[in-house]
C-alpha cells in the first residue's frame, strides 16, 4: 500500500497514533483548494522553523502575527512581505487580535509551553483551527484542556509531533516493523537526545531590544533573562525532558501503539547547578505492550553531544532499527539468526550497507561476543524540511482531503505519561500509572 | 652508423613516433583543462517499493558527472587554500592563474593536436608545466613533481621529433 493510499484510509494504529481513544475530529468539511488564512501566534525561534516550513506549501496567507516581543513582531512581518508582498497585520495581545481578525481560518501556536494551552484553548473558541508545538502544555492539566476545547468546538488541533507525518518513520512502522515484521519482537527500546554544552547555554540578547517590564509581567515572565530562557523554569515548561525527550517518547508509544503501564527516573542539576530544571535525565519505562513486555530506557543530556546525537533505537530478537531525523543517524542490523531480508533489499524495502569487518582472531574477547550483526539503511531521505510534512498534513486536514497524524486527544495519551518523568526523578521513585493519571 | 643517418633511414617510424607522440601530449592537456570544468550533478527520485514510488517526500539521492562554467576550478579548492598560505605565492598571482589555467590547457593541448606552431606550443606547454612544478615543490608534494618530470621529458622529445611532424595545420614556429 503506497502512503497516500495509507493516509487516505487513515484508520490504523499509525494513522490514529495510540489504540486507546476515540477518534476525534480528524478532518474539517472540505474547504476544497482556497485560500487558507494565517494567524502566527509566537514568532520566536521555534515559530520561525515553522514559518519556513510553512513559506513552501501554497495557498496559505499570513494575514495576522502575534508575539509580546516587537524585535519578533517585525521580524516575522518583514518575512512574510518578502514571502507574499504584504505586511500582516500586528499584535502583542491574542485577545485584541482574535477580536479584531475576523476571516482566519487557523492559527499556528508556537510561544512558550505554558501559553500553549491558554492560546490554543482561545483559538479554538473563536471557531479556528489550530497547529500547535509540542510539549501540548506545562501541566496535565492545561494539555487536558486542549482536548476538551478541541472536542467541544470539533476544531482541527494538531500537535507538532511532526515525526508522525516524516515519511521515513511512517515508512519503517508500516513497512519494516508491522508488514514485514523485521525486528521479530520488539523487546527493548532505547532512545536519547545528546546535547553539547555549547547548545545548551543560556540564550542571550540585546539589552537595547529589552521588552518593557510591564508587557512582560502581564504575559507571566519575571524579566528579559527568563523570557529568552524560559525552558529553564518548572512553571514554564517541562524542560529538557519535554523539550527534547517528548518527540522521541512520543515514537516509543506512536509505534509500539500502547503507552507504558510505569516511569523510573533520575535526573539532576549536575552541571547547570542554578537552574530549576535537571539538565540531565534518564528515565526507564515499562510497557505491557500487545506483542509482549518492553522495556524502554531514554537520556536527555546537555552536557555532551557525544554518544551519537538524537536517535531511537527499536531493538528485536531478529533485529534492531535506529531511527532520527537524521538520516546519517539511522540504521537497520539483522541478527546473524535471523531469516535472510535479501528479498527485501531486491523489492527496495531496505538499502545493504557493506558488511562489518571480522573481529581479528588474535582478539581474546571477540570470542565472547555474537557475530556482528548485518548493516542495512531504510532507503531515501527527507526531501524538505522536517516540520513541512506534518503542516502539510494539517493543512490538507483544514481543506477535508486528510485526516490528522497526531491531534490533540492522541497526543495527550502519548504525552501523559511524560508528565511524570520529573516527579519521578524529583522523588526518586517508579510511578506505576493509574488511569487517572493518563486520562483526558 | 650515427643516430641521424639511422632516423633518416627510419622515416615513417619517427613520423608515427612523433604523431603519437603530439596526440598524446594534446589530449592529456586537452582533457586535463576539460577535467577543471567537471562537478557533481545531483538528482533525486522517488524511493520505489516493489517497483512503485513509495511517496514524493522519501526520495534517493543520485549523482552524476556534468561539466558547466560554473563548476570551473583551475587549482583544486583544497589546494587553492594551501597555496594561499604559502608566503612566496602571491595571491594575485594565484588568482590569475586559478582563471587561466583551465583554458590554457585546453588551447594548448588543441595547437599541439592540430599542429598549429607546434614548437612553440610545446614550449609553452613546457612552461606550464614547470609552473606545476614549482607550486608542487611548495607544497612538498614530491610524486606530484616526479609525475610532471616525465611529462617534461615527452615534452622536450616532442620537441626534438618537430622536423618530423606532418599533418600540421601552420608548420612555422
Amino acid at each position: 500500500m503506497k502512503r497516500r493510499e495509507f493516509l487516505s484510509k487513515g484508520s490504523t494504529i499509525a494513522g490514529a497514533g495510540l489504540v486507546l481513544g476515540a477518534p476525534s475530529i480528524l478532518k474539517a468539511a472540505n474547504k476544497g483548494g482556497d485560500k487558507i488564512n494565517v494567524a502566527l501566534i509566537g514568532m520566536g525561534k521555534q515559530g520561525q522553523v515553522l514559518f519556513r516550513a510553512m513559506s513552501n506549501i501554497p495557498g496559505l496567507h499570513f494575514q495576522a502575527v502575534c508575539d509580546i516581543w516587537d524585535y519578533n513582531r517585525r521580524g516575522a512581518a518583514g518575512k512574510v512581505r518578502s514571502l507574499q508582498g504584504h505586511v500582516p497585520n500586528r499584535y502583542t495581545d491574542i485577545d485584541e487580535l482574535l477580536e479584531k481578525e475576523k476571516d482566519l481560518d487557523v492559527a499556528i501556536v508556537a510561544t512558550p509551553d505554558f501559553w500553549h494551552s491558554p492560546h490554543t484553548v482561545k483559538c479554538l473558541d473563536a471557531g479556528l483551527h489550530v497547529y500547535c508545538e509540542k510539549m501540548m502544555s506545562n501541566t496535565l492539566d492545561g494539555a487536558r484542556a486542549m482536548v476538551h476545547a478541541m472536542e467541544r468546538n470539533k476544531k482541527l488541533c494538531q500537535i507538532g509531533h511532526q515525526r508522525r507525518s516524516n515519511p521515513r518513520y511512517r515508512y519503517t512502522l508500516d513497512h519494516l516493523i508491522n508488514n514485514n515484521n523485521i525486528c521479530g519482537t520488539i523487546v527493548n527500546i532505547n532512545g536519547q537526545w545528546n546535547r553539547a554544552v555549547k547548545s545548551s547555554q543560556d540564550i542571550q540578547y540585546k539589552k537595547s531590544l529589552a521588552i518593557d517590564q510591564a508587557v512582560l509581567d502581564k504575559y507571566g515572565f519575571k524579566d528579559m533573562h527568563q523570557f529568552m530562557n524560559w525552558r529553564f523554569y518548572r512553571d514554564l515548561s517541562g524542560g529538557p525532558i519535554s523539550d527534547l525527550g517528548a518527540h522521541q517518547i512520543d515514537v516509543f508509544n506512536w509505534f509500539l501503539g500502547c503507552r507504558p503501564k510505569s516511569v523510573f527516573a533520575s535526573g539532576g542539576n549536575d552541571f547547570f547547578k542554578t537552574r530549576e530544571h535537571f539538565d540531565n535525565v534518564m528515565a526507564i519505562f515499562e510497557y505491557d505492550a500487545p506483542q509482549g513486555p518492553v522495556r524502554a530506557f531514554y537520556q536527555v543530556l546537555t552536557t555532551t553531544s557525544a554518544g551519537g546525537g538524537f536517535y531511537e533505537s527499536f531493538m528485536g530478537t531478529d533485529g534492531t532499527i535506529n531511527t532520527s531525523e537524521m538520516s546519517s543517524s539511522s540504521a537497520i542490523y539483522r541478527e546473524s539468526t535471523a531469516p535472510e531480508w535479501d528479498d527485501l533489499v531486491k523489492r527496495g524495502y531496505l538499502d545493504k550497507k557493506a558488511a562489518p569487518p571480522k573481529p581479528k582472531s588474535t582478539d581474546g574477547i571477540a570470542s565472547y561476543e555474537s557475530a556482528a550483526p548485518e548493516e542495512f539503511a531504510i532507503p531515501g531521505v527527507l526531501n524538505k524540511p522536517p516540520h513541512q510534512p506534518h503542516l502539510e498534513n494539517f493543512f490538507a486536514a483544514v481543506r477535508g482531503e486528510a485526516t490528522l497524524n497526531c491531534d490533540a486527544r492522541h497526543a495527550f495519551e502519548s504525552e501523559a505519561p511524560i508528565f511524570w518523568v520529573n516527579p519521578s526523578a524529583l522523588q526518586k521513585q517508579p510511578i506505576v500509572f493509574t488511569p487517572e493519571q493518563l486520562q483526558v | 652508423m650515427s643516430t641521424e643517418s639511422k632516423a633518416a633511414n627510419n622515416p615513417l617510424g619517427l613520423l608515427f613516433a612523433s604523431l603519437l607522440l603530439r596526440v598524446w601530449l594534446g589530449v592529456r592537456a586537452v582533457q586535463t583543462g576539460i577535467e577543471k570544468f567537471a562537478g557533481k550533478v545531483m538528482s533525486e527520485s522517488p524511493v520505489k517499493i516493489d517497483g512503485e514510488a513509495y511517496d514524493a517526500d522519501l526520495t534517493e539521492a543520485a549523482s552524476s558527472k556534468g561539466y558547466s562554467l560554473e563548476n570551473y576550478h583551475g587549482i583544486p579548492e583544497a589546494m587553492n587554500t594551501t597555496f594561499s598560505e604559502e608566503p612566496l605565492m602571491m595571491g594575485w598571482a594565484l588568482k590569475i592563474y586559478d582563471v587561466v589555467l583551465g583554458p590554457a590547457l585546453i588551447i594548448l593541448g588543441l595547437t599541439i593536436l592540430l599542429g598549429v606552431a607546434s614548437r612553440v606550443s610545446l614550449f609553452l606547454l613546457g612552461l606550464v608545466y614547470v609552473s606545476l612544478t614549482w607550486g608542487l615543490i611548495l607544497i612538498k608534494q614530491d610524486a606530484g613533481i616526479a609525475w610532471l618530470g616525465i611529462h617534461m621529458a615527452l615534452i622536450a622529445m616532442a620537441l626534438s621529433w618537430a622536423n618530423h611532424n606532418r599533418f600540421c595545420l601552420l608548420k612555422k614556429w
